[in-house]
């Protein structure tokens, strides 16, 4: 709320001085450096979104002369290949969110309130992490899981063959490609805390559970929301993991909209389930954003 | 503190030779002492002297090295803080900014799992003993600095503490609301009958609330006693320096009679003090600035010397006089301002100043000694409650 109002203070002590910089062609300079970026998004960004919005209502097969229908949603929602997809990709992102942040709650707290000259460090490898390109990752995954690989080489007896192109291969490549988006939100609201409050709880008795449960939860909330926000979404979408780990039983709904589309040349129905993700999508950072504006605190 | 091993049953806090060390640092150097229940008992010293670490290792945030802490005659000294009968008001408050103003005074008791009504009750009780009435459904972020104050105190008090542990929990507010809030406290510990435990570096704020003070300096308790006996008997040079404003003297010992011991300044100016006894020749004087009066009608029993005016300032109740005596000291002299249109010497002027040997009080000649327990109080000073002290 803070940060809020003061930025709108500073807007307004800038309008006046706004207003006494000269008109003219310092200005339609201004506007000329920005027209490049807004361009840009708009041709790249824009524009193919526009017609594939417009490919989720055209009749089938495109052509000028076809009308506009909502056939393809029909089709998309009540193809129940789609929606056991849409729900196995609900079930693997949520089990590998739920993974994730039974690290980064732990982990982000270490790094805020214990880890000292540690806190940097972990916070370089978090991004290193991340830094590395996600399909080298992957495909490490690939070496660690594999038949022939690390994990099976470790584990005495006949190699265990539920360990890659599973289920569990996604869920585990997942929770990893996306732990720093999960970390980082998370360690930066609980960075905000002020230490006394654990130590006045601990005054009054409280345990480490009632801590973590009445102190540092409620206030890292805002983090957690965004955190899920910023991994969920991805993760709903995703399609290279599952492809390089995965296995039939994982397929995705980021999977499932690439086929139709580039395998099946189907751009109205890859479009409108497209179209739907991006809703439940824009739904879900809603709910996220109410809950996390709910629990801000009223300095 | 007759036999502090066993200390009585339902005593108050006694530290025995606690010893506390950061790496090479030794924070907290053997100190001991008793603190009773029911009194307001203070730390005070300059920062890094060793009181917020004493205070931390009675709270249980820090475990002594050496030595062993005993609360209401158990030993606690590796207890864990939840698990300690006391609470505390910390610095920076640590209110919960997500909870109302009456979730954060409920807090430990719904952690201690009390009935719901019996929450209420005394959660309702303490509010009103901290007078934030109408502020329970408030959030600690819209209260002035002095009502979150009453907050933490309250969040404190609500849990029946046998002792409040306070850390400079005035250090935030501004110097009105502190004066208003030092004497709330002095009141609420009196109400209450809480055994409160005070840190500061700030004298008069601990001579204002304090039944006892513990001046420490580098992990030592250098006095113990209360607020009168530390201003008039300091056991040492440095507590006469920081309670209150202290004139110290060095007096050569030239004569010794009549009890009395004097250092001659020439033409009949000489400064007395009672005779401690022993052979020094060379004693540690202070006088209050107070007890130095102008005027040279000096009988045979005071001191009186001559100087030069070097500072005059005007404080309102008192005129403070810095002189200069031909040896090179100064004395700081008040003069109260008690009639209408006395004329304040000026600077430059040569005048007359008298006090009465009595007042000269050679330092560390009486009774208090460096972590001594309270000494049997003067005939003014209440003493606290079931004294310590005594033989």
């Amino acid at each position: 709320m803070t940060g809020m109002a003061a930025i709108s203070t500073s807007t307004d002590l800038e309008t006046p001085r706004r207003e006494r910089l000269p008109r003219g062609p310092k200005r339609r300079g201004a506007l000329g450096i920005l027209f490049s970026p807004v361009g840009l998004l708009l041709l790249l960004f824009v524009l193919p979104m526009l017609i594939m919005v417009q490919m989720s209502f055209v009749e089938f097969p495109p052509n000028t002369e076809s009308g506009y229908t909502l056939d393809h949603y029909r089709e998309v929602l009540t193809n129940e290949l789609n929606l056991k997809i849409a729900w196995r990709t609900v079930m693997i992102a949520s089990i590998s969110m739920a993974i994730m942040l039974a690290i980064a709650l732990p982990l982000s707290y270490f790094m805020a309130f214990k880890a000292g000259r540690w806190e940097l460090i972990l916070l370089l490898g978090l991004v290193l992490a991340d830094e590395l390109a996600p399909v080298v990752k992957v495909y490490a995954w690939q070496v660690i899981l594999g038949r022939n690989g690390i994990l099976n080489w470790l584990i005495p007896g006949e190699p265990i063959e539920w360990l890659l192109y599973s289920r569990f291969a996604v869920i585990v490549t997942l929770s990893t490609t996306y732990i720093t988006y999960t970390t980082i939100p998370i360690y930066a609201a609980m960075k905000a805390i002020e230490p006394s409050m654990f130590e006045a709880a601990v005054d009054l008795g409280a345990g480490w559970w009632q801590q973590a449960r009445k102190i540092l939860i409620p206030l890292a909330a805002p983090g957690i929301f965004i955190a899920m926000i910023l991994v969920y979404i991805p993760m709903l979408t995703d399609f290279v993991t599952s492809d390089i780990v995965g296995g039939t039983s994982s397929v995705m709904m980021g999977q499932r909209v690439r086929d139709l589309i580039l395998q099946g040349g189907n751009w109205g129905a890859g479009s409108a389930l497209n179209f739907l993700m991006l809703g439940a999508s824009g739904i879900l950072a809603l709910v996220a954003y109410r809950l996390a504006k709910l629990n801000r605190i009223d300095a | 503190m007759s036999d502090p091993t066993t200390p009585a049953e339902g005593s108050g806090i006694v530290l025995e030779a606690c010893t506390k060390r950061f790496g090479d640092t030794v924070a907290v150097d053997h100190v001991s002492f008793e603190i009773v229940q029911g009194e307001f008992f203070s730390m005070l010293g300059p920062s890094g002297c060793g009181k917020t670490t004493t205070l931390r290792m009675i709270a249980g945030f820090e475990t002594p090295d050496e030595g062993r802490i005993w609360l209401g005659g158990r030993d606690v000294s590796r207890m864990s803080p939840q698990k300690r009968p006391v609470n505390m008001v910390f610095q920076a408050y640590g209110l919960f900014p997500h909870m109302s103003v009456a979730d954060n005074v409920a807090f430990g008791l719904r952690i201690k799992k009390l009935p719901r009504d019996e929450i209420a009750e005394r959660v309702a009780d303490t509010i009103r003993v901290v007078r934030l009435d109408g502020m329970e459904d408030r959030r600690p972020g819209q209260l002035s600095g002095g009502q979150q104050q009453r907050v933490a105190l309250g969040r404190a008090l609500v849990n029946r503490p046998a002792a409040l542990l306070l850390d400079e929990p005035l250090g935030a507010l501004d110097l009105q609301l502190r004066k208003d809030m030092q004497l709330e406290l002095k009141h609420l510990q009196e109400r209450t009958g809480t055994t409160f435990v005070y840190v500061t570096h700030d004298q008069e704020e601990a001579m204002t609330m304090s039944d006892r003070i513990a001046v420490m300096r580098g992990g030592v308790v250098e006095q113990l006693g209360s607020p009168r006996e530390l201003y008039a008997t300091p056991a040492s040079a440095f507590v006469a320096g920081f309670i209150g404003v202290s004139n110290l003297v060095t007096l050569r010992v030239d004569r010794r009679d009549d009890g009395l011991v004097a250092m001659e300044l020439g033409e009949g100016d000489r400064i007395l003090a009672p005779d401690p006894g022993g052979s020094g020749d060379e004693l540690t004087v202070t006088v209050r600035p107070e007890w130095i009066k102008l005027g040279t009608d000096a009988d045979a029993r005071d001191s009186r010397v001559r100087g030069t005016v070097t500072d005059v300032v005007y404080l309102g109740s008192v005129t403070q006089l810095v002189v200069e005596l031909p040896t090179g000291e100064r004395l700081t002299v008040h003069r109260l301002n008690d009639e209408l249109g006395a004329s304040d010497p000026v600077p430059g002027q040569r005048i007359a100043l008298r006090w009465a040997a009595a007042h000269s009080y050679v330092i560390g000649s009486d009774r208090a000694m460096p972590s001594d327990a309270a000494a049997p109080s003067d005939e003014i000073e209440p003493a606290p409650t079931g004294a310590a002290g005594a033989p």
